[in-house]
């Protein structure tokens, strides 16, 4: 039972933590963020994770999957799924592979405050520690193409991959990128009455790859 | 007595079932089993820690059926880590525990929180399949972590 209750906390906060960093660094993927001391952080609100349906937990093969309209509810995050499965780690250890799959969505704020909407059919987390490096990769694959939108616009690829190396984060947009940009009326396009203007960028497949550092 | 002993024994054997990996190879052995009522059984960690509690299962009811059926009610089972402090705490109203197949089962609710109460997981209807350690909560699964209890999982 100890197992058990680690296994489930463990799972679902670092879902929580990677999934926020993760949409962090796709919607700014040129900037550097940091976040800040847990310290200075207000107490969080509960998270909440609800499935319609049954929820398993094999505890010998460890894994657990939530199946049915699943739902959770983070005071930086939500995120829904038809079916969400993980591994169970040993007692103080740390889910590798976490899977969110059908109509998987993501509404996050990042540390602007800003809100980005992400979707995809499916999102993989796997985390791995090699030789001291941490290694943690979130992608998002499927039909329809994922993709991930904001205030500034809307970036897709067939792959979209945000990954971490210790303290290095990237995204790439891998396979059918597109961007469509949205400005505000007067920042380029003078004279339109249009309350937004749209800039589509389209680039031929291949990967687009944005850089963070120092990341936390 | 020796009639309570007996019922008490199953009771702490279908409460294990419940706890899911407090004792999994246990087997309730019930062969004369007879109805009790408001018992507990407390379970006491190995003799390295013999004066420690390791759980404590109570029900208000405990009522054998034909078939190797024991349904207790108002299952309450705490667990406690070996320097005393409380661990999880199950509740279900009632559930039916099949000494046969070594399952647990109920349409009704179950209830499982941590000591500290900052994880919690409730649904309704559940099956435990003691052989292979698998349970299954089949409707409204609802999991809350409260402020806390969410560990530090960055690298």
């Amino acid at each position: 039972m100890k197992r058990f209750s680690l296994i489930v906390i463990a799972v679902w906060c670092s879902w929580m933590v990677h999934a926020q960093t993760d949409a962090t660094a796709q919607s700014s993927p040129a900037s550097v963020t940091t976040n800040s001391p847990d310290a200075t952080r207000p107490p969080r609100a509960p998270t909440r994770i609800d499935s319609d349906n049954s929820a398993d937990f094999d505890l010998n093969g460890h894994q657990a999957i939530y199946r049915g309209h699943v739902r959770v509810d983070d005071p930086q995050m939500k995120l829904t799924c038809a079916q969400l499965t993980t591994d169970l780690p040993q007692a103080g250890g740390r889910p590798n592979h976490i899977v969110a799959e059908t109509n998987v969505v993501i509404d996050f704020t990042d540390d602007k405050g800003q809100t980005n909407h992400a979707t995809s059919d499916k999102a993989v987390y796997l985390y791995n520690v090699q030789n001291g490096v941490t290694n943690e990769t979130v992608t998002l694959t499927g039909n329809p193409q994922p993709q991930v939108e904001n205030a500034q616009g809307t970036q897709a690829g067939d792959v979209i991959v945000w990954s971490r190396e210790n303290t290095n984060s990237h995204v790439r947009f891998i396979g059918n990128y597109h961007m469509v940009s949205y400005q505000k009326p007067g920042e380029v396009m003078m004279g339109t009455n249009s309350p937004v203007t749209v800039v589509k960028t389209n680039v031929p497949p291949g990967t687009v790859e944005n850089t963070s550092t120092n990341m936390q | 007595m020796n009639a309570k002993a007996n019922i008490t024994r199953a009771s702490l054997a279908a409460g294990a079932v419940l706890l899911f990996a407090v004792a999994p190879g246990i087997r309730a052995q019930q062969n004369g089993v007879q109805h009790a009522n408001d018992f507990t059984s407390t379970e006491y960690y190995g003799p390295t820690n013999q004066q420690q509690i390791k759980s404590i299962v109570s029900g208000a009811e405990a009522l054998p059926q034909p078939g190797g059926l024991l349904i207790i009610k108002q299952l309450r089972l705490r667990t406690f880590y070996p320097d005393g402090k409380p661990e999880i705490i199950v509740t279900a109203p009632e559930c039916l525990y099949d000494t046969m197949s070594g399952t647990a089962s109920s349409a009704g609710p179950l209830h499982l929180q941590t000591g500290d109460g900052k994880f919690r997981v409730e649904g309704e209807g559940f099956l435990w399949r003691q052989t292979n350690s698998f349970l299954i909560i089949s409707n409204n699964v609802r999991t809350v972590i409260e402020n806390g209890a969410i560990t530090n999982t960055k690298p």
